[in-house]
Protein backbone atom coordinates (compact mmCIF):
# COMPACT_ATOMS: atom_id res chain seq x y z
CA UNK A 1 0.00 0.00 0.00
CA UNK A 2 3.07 2.22 1.04
CA UNK A 3 4.67 1.35 -2.55
CA UNK A 4 1.60 2.71 -4.41
CA UNK A 5 1.00 6.03 -2.69
CA UNK A 6 4.67 6.51 -2.87
CA UNK A 7 4.14 5.78 -6.81
CA UNK A 8 1.62 7.78 -7.10
CA UNK A 9 3.18 11.00 -6.15
CA UNK A 10 6.14 10.67 -7.78
CA UNK A 11 4.05 10.59 -11.11
CA UNK A 12 1.76 13.77 -9.61
CA UNK A 13 5.00 15.37 -8.95
CA UNK A 14 6.36 14.24 -12.21
CA UNK A 15 3.07 15.06 -14.09
CA UNK A 16 3.36 18.56 -11.97
CA UNK A 17 6.66 19.64 -13.62
CA UNK A 18 6.12 18.36 -17.02
CA UNK A 19 2.61 20.78 -16.89
CA UNK A 20 4.55 23.93 -14.93
CA UNK A 21 7.58 22.96 -18.19
CA UNK A 22 4.97 23.04 -21.02
CA UNK A 23 3.15 26.37 -20.00
CA UNK A 24 6.67 27.97 -19.40
CA UNK A 25 7.60 27.45 -23.00
CA UNK A 26 4.25 28.29 -23.67
CA UNK A 27 3.48 31.53 -21.82
CA UNK A 28 7.21 32.41 -22.95
CA UNK A 29 6.44 32.30 -26.58
CA UNK A 30 3.19 34.17 -26.63
CA UNK A 31 5.11 37.05 -24.24
CA UNK A 32 7.44 37.42 -26.72
CA UNK A 33 4.70 37.39 -29.26
CA UNK A 34 2.62 39.97 -27.91
CA UNK A 35 5.75 42.10 -27.34
CA UNK A 36 6.47 41.83 -31.26
CA UNK A 37 2.88 42.63 -32.45
CA UNK A 38 3.47 45.83 -29.71
CA UNK A 39 6.19 47.16 -31.52
CA UNK A 40 5.31 46.84 -34.73
CA UNK A 41 1.90 48.48 -33.59
CA UNK A 42 4.37 51.50 -32.72
CA UNK A 43 6.01 51.22 -36.16
CA UNK A 44 2.72 51.53 -38.10
CA UNK A 45 1.63 54.33 -35.90
CA UNK A 46 4.57 55.90 -36.26
CA UNK A 47 4.80 55.55 -40.24
CA UNK A 48 0.83 56.28 -40.57
CA UNK A 49 1.70 59.52 -38.42
CA UNK A 50 4.45 60.90 -40.58
CA UNK A 51 3.85 62.92 -43.69
CA UNK A 52 6.08 65.06 -45.58
CA UNK A 53 5.99 66.96 -48.76
CA UNK A 54 8.38 68.89 -51.36
CA UNK A 55 7.32 72.58 -51.20
CA UNK A 56 10.13 73.64 -53.85
CA UNK A 57 9.16 75.51 -56.84
CA UNK A 58 9.30 73.00 -59.49
CA UNK A 59 9.30 75.77 -61.96
CA UNK A 60 12.43 77.49 -60.60
CA UNK A 61 15.74 77.70 -61.94
CA UNK A 62 17.41 77.62 -58.97
CA UNK A 63 16.46 74.37 -58.33
CA UNK A 64 19.67 73.15 -59.46
CA UNK A 65 22.39 75.54 -59.19
CA UNK A 66 24.21 74.36 -62.51
CA UNK A 67 26.93 77.86 -62.25
CA UNK A 68 27.79 76.89 -58.78
CA UNK A 69 28.38 73.90 -56.58
CA UNK A 70 26.19 71.89 -59.20
CA UNK A 71 24.07 70.85 -55.88
CA UNK A 72 20.14 70.45 -55.51
CA UNK A 73 18.32 72.18 -53.58
CA UNK A 74 14.98 70.72 -52.21
CA UNK A 75 13.00 72.32 -49.21
CA UNK A 76 10.60 69.66 -47.38
CA UNK A 77 7.77 70.24 -45.12
CA UNK A 78 6.52 67.85 -42.38
CA UNK A 79 3.24 67.92 -42.95
CA UNK A 80 2.37 64.89 -40.14
CA UNK A 81 1.93 65.12 -36.98
CA UNK A 82 4.98 63.42 -35.50
CA UNK A 83 8.52 64.97 -35.51
CA UNK A 84 10.77 64.01 -37.78
CA UNK A 85 14.53 63.66 -37.49
CA UNK A 86 15.96 66.41 -39.40
CA UNK A 87 19.47 64.08 -40.30
CA UNK A 88 20.95 62.91 -43.94
CA UNK A 89 21.43 59.67 -42.47
CA UNK A 90 17.94 58.92 -41.41
CA UNK A 91 16.60 60.08 -45.11
CA UNK A 92 16.39 58.00 -48.01
CA UNK A 93 17.21 59.81 -51.11
CA UNK A 94 17.40 59.04 -54.63
CA UNK A 95 18.08 61.30 -57.36
CA UNK A 96 17.29 59.56 -61.43
CA UNK A 97 17.19 56.42 -59.72
CA UNK A 98 20.41 56.68 -57.90
CA UNK A 99 21.04 56.70 -54.54
CA UNK A 100 22.32 59.42 -52.52
CA UNK A 101 24.85 59.59 -49.51
CA UNK A 102 26.59 62.95 -50.10
CA UNK A 103 23.05 65.36 -48.65
CA UNK A 104 22.94 67.97 -45.97
CA UNK A 105 19.92 68.74 -44.03
CA UNK A 106 19.15 71.82 -42.66
CA UNK A 107 16.20 73.27 -40.50
CA UNK A 108 14.89 76.81 -41.48
CA UNK A 109 12.75 79.11 -40.64
CA UNK A 110 13.87 79.25 -37.04
CA UNK A 111 12.87 75.56 -35.84
CA UNK A 112 14.50 73.33 -33.60
CA UNK A 113 13.18 70.03 -34.37
CA UNK A 114 12.47 68.92 -37.43
CA UNK A 115 8.47 68.86 -35.88
CA UNK A 116 4.40 69.29 -37.52
CA UNK A 117 4.53 72.18 -39.88
CA UNK A 118 8.21 72.67 -40.15
CA UNK A 119 10.56 73.03 -43.01
CA UNK A 120 14.33 71.66 -43.74
CA UNK A 121 16.48 72.02 -46.99
CA UNK A 122 17.89 69.74 -48.56
CA UNK A 123 21.36 69.70 -50.46
CA UNK A 124 22.08 67.19 -52.46
CA UNK A 125 25.53 67.16 -54.13
CA UNK A 126 24.96 65.56 -57.55
CA UNK A 127 26.38 66.67 -61.56
CA UNK A 128 23.19 66.68 -63.45
CA UNK A 129 22.80 67.00 -67.01
CA UNK A 130 20.30 69.10 -69.04
CA UNK A 131 16.97 67.65 -69.25
CA UNK A 132 14.39 66.65 -66.93
CA UNK A 133 15.11 65.12 -63.45
CA UNK A 134 13.37 63.37 -60.55
CA UNK A 135 14.15 63.13 -56.81
CA UNK A 136 12.55 60.80 -54.42
CA UNK A 137 12.88 61.14 -50.55
CA UNK A 138 11.76 58.70 -48.34
CA UNK A 139 11.24 59.44 -44.29
CA UNK A 140 9.39 56.65 -42.20
CA UNK A 141 8.21 55.07 -45.04
CA UNK A 142 6.69 58.05 -46.32
CA UNK A 143 8.03 58.53 -50.19
CA UNK A 144 7.45 61.91 -52.17
CA UNK A 145 8.66 62.73 -55.71
CA UNK A 146 10.07 65.93 -57.07
CA UNK A 147 10.25 66.28 -61.00
CA UNK A 148 12.15 69.17 -62.64
CA UNK A 149 13.82 69.99 -65.45
CA UNK A 150 17.85 72.01 -65.82
CA UNK B 1 -4.12 9.43 -10.72
CA UNK B 2 -7.06 11.73 -10.89
CA UNK B 3 -4.83 14.07 -8.89
CA UNK B 4 -2.21 14.23 -10.70
CA UNK B 5 -4.26 14.83 -14.54
CA UNK B 6 -6.51 17.09 -12.30
CA UNK B 7 -3.43 19.56 -11.31
CA UNK B 8 -1.46 18.97 -15.01
CA UNK B 9 -5.31 20.35 -16.16
CA UNK B 10 -5.26 22.90 -14.00
CA UNK B 11 -1.67 24.37 -14.02
CA UNK B 12 -2.47 24.37 -18.07
CA UNK B 13 -5.52 26.18 -18.04
CA UNK B 14 -4.11 28.74 -15.42
CA UNK B 15 -0.90 29.11 -18.03
CA UNK B 16 -3.23 29.79 -21.17
CA UNK B 17 -5.51 32.15 -19.13
CA UNK B 18 -2.17 34.19 -18.63
CA UNK B 19 -0.50 34.04 -21.76
CA UNK B 20 -4.31 34.78 -23.19
CA UNK B 21 -4.32 37.99 -20.87
CA UNK B 22 -0.82 39.18 -22.43
CA UNK B 23 -1.95 38.88 -26.01
CA UNK B 24 -5.07 40.21 -25.63
CA UNK B 25 -3.30 43.74 -23.95
CA UNK B 26 -0.62 43.34 -26.66
CA UNK B 27 -2.89 43.69 -29.32
CA UNK B 28 -5.75 45.77 -28.29
CA UNK B 29 -3.30 48.74 -27.04
CA UNK B 30 -1.88 48.04 -30.60
CA UNK B 31 -4.97 48.55 -32.36
CA UNK B 32 -5.74 51.31 -30.75
CA UNK B 33 -2.33 52.93 -31.70
CA UNK B 34 -2.53 52.21 -35.33
CA UNK B 35 -6.53 53.32 -35.15
CA UNK B 36 -5.66 56.11 -33.48
CA UNK B 37 -3.05 57.44 -36.00
CA UNK B 38 -5.42 56.65 -39.13
CA UNK B 39 -7.94 58.92 -37.80
CA UNK B 40 -5.65 61.48 -37.25
CA UNK B 41 -4.17 61.07 -40.62
CA UNK B 42 -8.07 61.14 -42.53
CA UNK B 43 -8.46 64.10 -40.80
CA UNK B 44 -5.40 65.38 -42.05
CA UNK B 45 -6.67 64.68 -45.03
CA UNK B 46 -10.00 66.20 -45.42
CA UNK B 47 -7.96 69.56 -43.93
CA UNK B 48 -6.05 68.95 -46.69
CA UNK B 49 -9.53 68.48 -49.64
CA UNK B 50 -10.61 71.69 -46.82
CA UNK B 51 -7.47 74.22 -48.02
CA UNK B 52 -7.44 76.04 -51.32
CA UNK B 53 -5.66 79.32 -51.50
CA UNK B 54 -4.98 81.62 -54.31
CA UNK B 55 -1.95 84.25 -55.00
CA UNK B 56 -3.94 87.01 -56.24
CA UNK B 57 -0.78 89.32 -56.82
CA UNK B 58 3.25 89.01 -56.22
CA UNK B 59 4.44 92.53 -56.73
CA UNK B 60 8.35 93.51 -56.80
CA UNK B 61 9.04 97.37 -55.48
CA UNK B 62 12.21 98.24 -57.53
CA UNK B 63 12.32 101.83 -55.00
CA UNK B 64 11.15 100.16 -51.71
CA UNK B 65 13.24 96.56 -52.51
CA UNK B 66 10.28 94.87 -51.33
CA UNK B 67 7.89 91.95 -52.17
CA UNK B 68 4.25 91.86 -51.60
CA UNK B 69 2.56 88.63 -51.82
CA UNK B 70 -0.89 88.77 -51.08
CA UNK B 71 -2.80 85.22 -51.12
CA UNK B 72 -6.74 84.76 -50.52
CA UNK B 73 -7.91 81.37 -48.72
CA UNK B 74 -10.37 80.20 -50.97
CA UNK B 75 -11.04 77.03 -48.96
CA UNK B 76 -12.90 76.16 -46.06
CA UNK B 77 -10.27 75.04 -43.84
CA UNK B 78 -8.81 77.84 -41.21
CA UNK B 79 -5.03 78.39 -41.61
CA UNK B 80 -2.52 79.65 -39.38
CA UNK B 81 0.06 81.97 -40.43
CA UNK B 82 3.12 81.04 -38.33
CA UNK B 83 2.72 77.49 -40.60
CA UNK B 84 2.76 79.19 -43.72
CA UNK B 85 6.06 79.02 -46.02
CA UNK B 86 7.05 81.29 -48.94
CA UNK B 87 9.66 80.59 -51.75
CA UNK B 88 10.84 83.40 -53.76
CA UNK B 89 12.40 81.68 -56.33
CA UNK B 90 13.29 78.29 -54.21
CA UNK B 91 14.82 80.81 -51.49
CA UNK B 92 13.02 79.88 -48.18
CA UNK B 93 12.35 83.29 -46.32
CA UNK B 94 11.75 84.10 -43.14
CA UNK B 95 10.94 86.86 -40.74
CA UNK B 96 8.65 89.07 -43.26
CA UNK B 97 5.69 90.98 -42.06
CA UNK B 98 1.93 89.56 -42.10
CA UNK B 99 -1.28 90.73 -41.86
CA UNK B 100 -4.58 89.10 -42.56
CA UNK B 101 -7.14 91.49 -43.54
CA UNK B 102 -5.35 94.47 -42.25
CA UNK B 103 -4.42 92.01 -39.06
CA UNK B 104 -0.78 92.04 -38.22
CA UNK B 105 -1.28 90.26 -34.59
CA UNK B 106 -3.49 87.92 -35.80
CA UNK B 107 -2.35 83.54 -36.62
CA UNK B 108 -5.44 83.15 -38.01
CA UNK B 109 -6.10 83.29 -41.87
CA UNK B 110 -9.99 81.99 -42.13
CA UNK B 111 -11.99 81.15 -44.95
CA UNK B 112 -12.39 84.03 -47.60
CA UNK B 113 -9.66 86.82 -45.87
CA UNK B 114 -6.92 88.05 -47.52
CA UNK B 115 -3.17 87.38 -46.60
CA UNK B 116 -0.30 90.20 -47.30
CA UNK B 117 3.29 89.06 -47.27
CA UNK B 118 5.68 92.03 -47.25
CA UNK B 119 8.89 90.69 -47.49
CA UNK B 120 12.26 93.35 -47.11
CA UNK B 121 15.24 91.16 -46.66
CA UNK B 122 15.71 90.48 -50.77
CA UNK B 123 17.94 92.68 -52.70
CA UNK B 124 16.66 91.62 -56.32
CA UNK B 125 13.40 90.47 -58.13
CA UNK B 126 13.06 87.18 -57.47
CA UNK B 127 10.79 86.21 -60.64
CA UNK B 128 8.46 84.09 -58.93
CA UNK B 129 6.78 82.93 -55.21
CA UNK B 130 5.24 79.88 -54.03
CA UNK B 131 3.11 80.67 -50.66
CA UNK B 132 2.65 77.16 -48.88
CA UNK B 133 -0.14 76.58 -46.37
CA UNK B 134 0.57 74.84 -43.33
CA UNK B 135 -1.71 71.68 -44.75
CA UNK B 136 0.83 71.19 -47.72
CA UNK B 137 -1.67 73.27 -50.70
CA UNK B 138 0.77 75.57 -52.59
CA UNK B 139 0.21 78.18 -55.47
CA UNK B 140 2.72 79.66 -57.33
CA UNK B 141 2.72 83.44 -58.90
CA UNK B 142 5.14 85.26 -61.46
CA UNK B 143 5.89 88.49 -59.65
CA UNK B 144 5.60 91.97 -61.58
CA UNK B 145 7.82 95.01 -60.97
CA UNK B 146 6.09 97.99 -59.77
CA UNK B 147 8.21 101.72 -59.27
Amino acid sequence: MAGVSASHLIIFIASMMVAASVVGVFTDSVGQLSDAISEQGVDVSSDVRSDIEIISDSGSDAIYNADGNENITLHVKNTGTLQLPARADRLDIFVDGAYQTDAEVTLVGGAEVWGAGDVVRVDISEPLDPGDHRVKIVVNGDEEVFEFRT
Amino acid sequence: MGFSVSGSAAIVFAGMFIAFGMFHTATTNGFERVSEAQEDRTDRTLAQQNTAIDVTSATWNTTSRTLTVTVNNTGAEPLAVSDVDLLANNSYQSGYNTSVDGDRDTDLWLSQEQLTITVTAINDNPGRVKVVSGTGVADTATTTEVI
